[in-house]
Formats: structure tokens, C-alpha cells, sequence
């Protein structure tokens, strides 16, 4: 599903404090039915506590559904959940790893 | 009663609908339809389709705000129903309407002033009249009002402008046909279902009928208003010269053909129609027509 | 709007994200996903479950309550177009106002598949009375024109406890409620985030109106416990392993910043 990183630059949607390169994704649909066909490989059902998050995904904390990027994802990065219509940031949480919280 | 609100129901709405006449649109139209350049290019033609343009978005935030208030008052579970399709159906016409607005370069910041600047005083008493009975919970006056007079003229408007844009402006056409066939289900229901509740409360009918009358002077006034000013008789000669008559096409609507009619006979056609439709529908539900008062013409 | 070839949605500028997601289109083609082909909510082909008498009744009992929450989503969500603040939030509430009507008439011919005649009688007859409480009190805060408390009540904590009670019921369920209620499921998450997105938006720099959404919160905990406790009763979850409704509720008013 991955392939090399070829995305050096930073952009506004981004944070970018880490400048190594990114890894990219070549993203799928994988059946999330909720939003419009175009949007469907940016999402998947979250199958529960198990479920592995790769690093271009985050759960939306609002509705629990898998957001996916076409990039690793970094501290201060934007996502969007067209499930629920919300804006989520990337933030690095306290255990090292990554968390979001909503944007109003 | 049930059997026939089935027809009425939202997995019939859903059939019919979104898994319908809609599928595979944009905005009402086929995706790679667009205004035409000499629409989007001629000040005159850009200005007058953008005043039109208005007056719809003006009835269909009436008809949105009237239908979605008229849910709560509903009698029974599938008339709730039915209501519910039907504001989601005006939500979709304020949006195509609104989305024409921009697709003719109005600017998204600039949409509530260009509404404000443009919309017809009469066409916004006409929907005073209607959303003080929906105000009061009224749901009969409400859904004579609506489903009878507001949907009977936009029904009879939408079918005019669609037979003149139906050869120069195919994506306005198709836009057009969505909401033509949304507008059938709408005077269906108020037919069908408020005939039985006129006979329940035969009190309510004098000032039923007054609320039609009053709704049909401001309907009137309105379409005087548009079709005898200057800039309509200056705006019909301008898109005839513009465009030849092959572009123009057949165009004859209630046996006029609109695109060599002048403006005063599209006009009476127009209101003619409308007023025999609504004599004609009121009838069957066991309401009397009120003729309304001639508008005077604007000075 | 309607290409396909999207590299990456998170690269739209939020006020195109808000008007894309707010739009009628959009939920044309969101729910043209897993509504397509139904009969009434459910696919055509599941099979009627054997149900004891008893089972048969305890369905017919939720289903009415169900109703009676359906109804007031359907009744708060058309009521509250007319004193929306915006054009996005009308037209998203008529998206809404539609799922609700949805919802109240797969319950209502769900009745009618498990043998009740005439549901809307049975559903006036036997929903449980925390339920039409609460139905009262959201249709107060609307014809209060009381749009951040309304909009509270119903898509924050309405909707909340429909998702956390129709998960829950959904697990156990026949395969025919299981399938109805995982497709009104769908329609929720959309329901539940603008609620807190709408409300996130407007109480980010506002300290009074925050307070004042609060006190309504509080005012309204109690009766969406006893609701919530009352809907776990009638679909049998037993009183360990009812899934926690506080959490889901707690985490969304946490981020509201409404403690």
C-alpha cells in the first residue's frame, strides 16, 4: 500500500516542523459507504481497540471512523472527517504518539 | 388514507428521487452542462438571468421555511413524512437556484446583498402572507397556501421558463425539469391529502379562500412588475437580436409561442394559466376560488 | 464538485470543506451508499427471525419508543431550519429533517412487519414515558427559538444516545432490526457531528454562551440518563455489560468545553 517518500515540500495544510520526507500512499476505497463515492478512500470503519492505525490514518474522535491521508502523518497536520464534518488536528500526544483533536 | 400517503412515502421519494430523476446530476444538470457564453458574457442577458435567478431563490427559501414549519403540525406520522421529502426537496431548489447565482459570477460574499438588491417587494409579501400561517401552526392554511397556490404558480413558472430556456439554455432546461418534477409531488399532496380536512373543519374555509386571494394579488403584482418594466421590454429585444431564431427554438407554451411574444402577453398567459389551475384545483378540494384585484401597473 | 480523480481531500480550504459537507449534494451521494435497493430500511432479502410471543412484544415496546425519539428528531430538526443562522445549516437540517422522517417510518413499518396494525396508536399506547419527556422538552427549546439549547438537546444529546442505544441494540438484534438500525446508525454520525461542530464553532470565544449551555446540559442530564436506562431496559441489555452512554456523552461535552 506505501511507497517511498517523494514529498519534500511543506504546505499550509501541514506542519512541517519535522522536514524529513514524508512516506506516500496510494489510497484505496475500502467500502466505507457514508460519504460520496469520490471521498470513500479516505475513510474506513474503525474495527475497535485492535485495530492498527498506519501512519497516514487517525481515528476522528467525534465518530469513530478511520480518516486516512495520501501521506504520513505529522504533528500539525489538518484532516478532515466527511462522516461527521469535522475538522481534526494532529497533535503529538503524551505518549509519543500521535492523537487528534477537533478544529471548530 | 394510509394507502394513498404511501405513494407520499420516503422510500417512495428515495425510488423516485435521489435513486431517480437525479442520479447522475450536478447541481440538477448533466455535469458537463454549463451557461451559455452569451449568457455569461452579455451584461444585459448575465443581469436579467441573474434577477430571475433571485426571484426563484426568493420562492424557494418561502417554500423551504414553510414546508420544514409545517412538520411539527402535521396531523399523522406519514404526512410528517411527506413534508419531511418535500423541505428537503426545496432545500435542493434554494441550492441549484443559489448555485446558478454563482455559476453567472456572483460572488459567494456578495449572494445575500445581490437577494436583497433584486428581490421583488410583492414576491416577499406574497410569502408573508404564507409563513404567518405557518407561524401560527395553521397546518390547512398552511398547506393550501404552499402545496395549492405557492407550488400551483412555481409549477406553472418553472414549465414557462423551461420551455424557453429548453433550446438556448439546456442546463438551466435541466435544472428546470428536476424541480418541475419535485413540484408534481407537491401540489399531489396538497390536493390529496387537505381535501379531507377542508371537510373536517368547513369553518376555516372563508378565510382559507381570503389567504388565496391575497396570495394571488401579490403573485399577480409580482409578474406585473417584471413583465411591464422598461428593463424587461429593453431585455427582450436585446436577446432577440442576439439570438437568432433558429437558437431560440420552439418555444410555445399554453399555445404561445414565447419567443416572439411581447412581454404583456407572456404575461397573461402566464397569469391566466396559474389563476384557471388554481380555480381548478380549489375545486376539487372544496375550496371557491377568490378572483384577486388587478395590480395597478407601475408607474 | 463532481470529479472523481480527488489526490487529497485534506488539501480543501475549510470553508469549501464546510460548504461541501453542509450540501444537499453531498448527502445525495453519501446516502446513495447504503440506501440504495432497500425495502423500508432494511435489505429486501433478510429473513424474518423466529421470535418468541414474548420477544415479539418486548421488539414492538422498543420500536415504539424508538419512535417517539424519531419523532421528536424529525419535529426539532424541521422546526429549527426556520431560526438557522446560515444557508449552510438550513440546508443541512433539511438533510437531516429527511433522515428523521426516515427513521420514524422504518420504525413504523418495522411494527407493521412484527404484526402491529395500526402502529401510530401503538406507539401513542405503549412508548415509554422518560422518552415523550424528553421529546417535550426538546420541542420547548425550539419554539423557544432557542437554537444553541435545541440544537444541544437533539444533536448533541438525542443523538448521542440513539447512537449509543441502536449500536448496543444492534448487536443482539434480529437480522432485520440489526440491519434497519446499523443504516440509521449512518445517518447519526452526520447528525452528531454538526451538532458539536455547530456548537464548537459558536461557543470558541463566547465564556457566556459556554455557561449557559452548560446549565441547559445539566438540566437535561437526568432525563437522558432515565431515557437512556429506560431504552436499555426495554431491549434487555443487562445492567453490567450496558455500554457506557457517559462516555460517549462525557467525551463529546469535554470537548465542548461544557463541564
Amino acid at each position: 500500500m506505501s511507497s517511498v517518500d517523494v514529498d519534500p515540500g511543506a504546505d499550509r495544510t501541514r506542519g512541517d516542523a519535522d522536514e524529513t520526507p514524508r512516506r506516500r500512499y496510494e489510497l484505496e476505497d475500502l467500502g466505507f459507504d457514508e460519504v460520496p463515492k469520490k471521498y470513500r478512500k479516505f475513510y474506513r470503519r474503525w474495527n475497535g481497540p485492535g485495530d492498527t492505525i498506519a501512519p497516514n490514518e487517525a481515528l476522528c474522535p467525534v465518530c469513530k471512523v478511520i480518516i486516512r491521508s495520501p501521506r504520513e502523518l505529522r504533528a500539525g497536520d489538518r484532516l478532515y472527517c466527511m462522516a461527521c464534518m469535522t475538522r481534526v488536528r494532529i497533535v503529538a500526544g503524551e505518549n509519543g504518539g500521535l492523537e487528534t483533536e477537533t478544529l471548530y | 388514507m394510509t394507502n394513498f400517503l404511501d405513494a407520499y412515502s420516503i422510500q417512495y421519494w428515495l425510488e423516485s428521487c435521489p435513486q431517480g430523476y437525479l442520479m447522475d446530476t450536478d447541481y440538477g444538470h448533466p455535469a458537463d452542462e454549463k451557461e451559455p457564453a452569451l449568457v455569461i458574457e452579455d451584461p444585459v442577458l448575465r443581469d436579467a438571468a441573474i434577477r430571475t435567478t433571485v426571484q426563484l431563490v426568493v420562492g424557494e427559501r418561502c417554500a423551504l421555511a414553510s414546508s420544514s414549519g409545517l412538520v411539527g403540525c402535521a396531523p399523522d406520522a406519514p404526512s410528517q413524512c411527506f413534508l419531511a421529502t418535500q423541505t428537503l426537496d426545496e432545500a435542493r431548489h434554494v441550492e441549484v437556484f443559489t448555485q446558478r447565482l454563482y455559476d453567472l459570477g456572483v460572488k459567494k460574499k456578495e449572494l445575500e446583498d445581490v437577494i436583497a438588491r433584486y428581490a421583488n417587494p410583492n414576491l416577499v409579501k406574497f410569502a408573508e402572507i404564507l409563513l404567518e400561517k405557518v407561524d401560527k401552526k395553521d397546518f390547512v392554511a398552511g398547506v393550501v397556501g404552499q402545496n395549492v397556490v405557492l407550488e400551483g404558480m412555481a409549477f406553472s413558472v418553472f414549465e414557462m421558463m423551461e420551455t424557453v430556456n429548453r433550446d438556448p439554455n439546456p442546463k438551466f432546461a435541466h435544472t428546470l425539469t428536476g424541480t418541475i418534477a419535485d413540484e408534481r409531488r407537491h401540489v399531489g399532496f396538497g390536493e390529496n391529502r387537505i381535501g379531507s380536512l377542508i371537510r373536517q373543519y368547513p369553518e376555516r374555509k372563508s378565510e382559507i379562500e381570503q389567504m388565496q386571494k391575497d396570495m394571488s394579488y401579490f403573485m399577480l403584482a409580482t409578474f406585473a412588475d417584471n413583465f411591464r418594466s422598461n428593463e424587461m421590454q429593453q431585455e427582450v429585444e436585446h436577446a432577440r437580436d442576439e439570438l437568432d431564431a433558429g437558437a431560440r427554438g420552439d418555444a410555445t407554451w399554453q399555445g404561445v409561442n414565447l419567443a416572439q411574444a411581447e412581454p404583456a402577453e407572456i404575461e397573461a398567459v402566464l397569469s391566466d394559466t396559474i389563476l384557471k389551475d388554481f380555480q381548478a384545483r380549489l375545486g376539487r378540494i372544496g375550496l371557491a376560488y377568490q378572483t384577486p384585484a388587478k395590480p395597478r401597473v407601475a408607474a | 464538485m463532481s470529479g472523481s480523480g480527488i489526490d487529497d481531500v485534506h488539501a480543501l480550504e475549510p470553508e469549501d470543506f464546510i460548504e461541501e459537507v453542509h450540501s444537499f449534494e453531498h448527502w445525495f451521494e453519501a446516502v446513495e451508499g447504503y440506501l440504495k435497493g432497500l425495502d423500508h430500511g432494511h435489505l429486501p432479502d433478510v429473513a424474518e427471525a423466529l421470535l418468541t410471543a414474548e420477544e415479539r412484544d418486548r421488539l414492538i415496546a422498543t420500536f415504539c419508543s424508538y419512535a417517539v425519539a424519531e419523532t421528536a428528531a424529525l419535529e426539532a430538526s424541521s422546526g429549527l431550519i426556520a431560526i438557522a443562522p446560515n444557508r449552510h445549516a438550513k440546508i443541512f437540517l433539511s438533510t437531516q429533517t429527511v433522515d428523521e422522517g426516515r427513521h420514524v417510518e422504518v420504525m413504523l413499518h418495522r411494527l407493521r412487519e412484527l404484526g402491529v396494525p395500526d402502529p401510530e396508536a401503538e406507539v401513542e399506547r405503549r412508548a415509554g414515558p422518560s422518552v415523550r419527556n424528553l421529546r417535550k422538552k426538546i420541542l420547548q427549546l425550539v419554539e423557544a427559538h432557542e437554537w444553541d439549547a435545541a440544537i444541544f438537546a437533539q444533536n448533541v444529546a438525542l443523538e448521542t444516545m440513539e447512537y449509543t442505544v441502536f449500536r448496543a441494540h444492534a448487536r443482539t438484534a434480529d437480522p432485520i432490526t440489526r440491519d434497519l438500525l446499523e443504516r440509521v446508525l449512518r445517518d447519526e454520525r452526520r447528525h452528531i457531528g454538526f451538532g458539536e461542530n455547530e456548537l464548537g464553532r459558536r461557543i470558541r470565544e463566547d465564556k457566556k454562551r459556554r455557561l449557559w449551555l452548560g446549565t441547559v446540559k445539566s438540566e437535561l442530564d437526568s432525563l437522558v440518563l432515565q431515557t437512556f436506562e429506560e431504552a436499555m431496559e426495554e431491549i434487555g441489555v443487562p445492567r453490567w455489560d450496558r455500554p457506557s452512554l457517559g462516555r460517549d456523552y462525557l467525551e463529546t461535552v469535554n470537548r465542548l468545553g461544557l463541564v
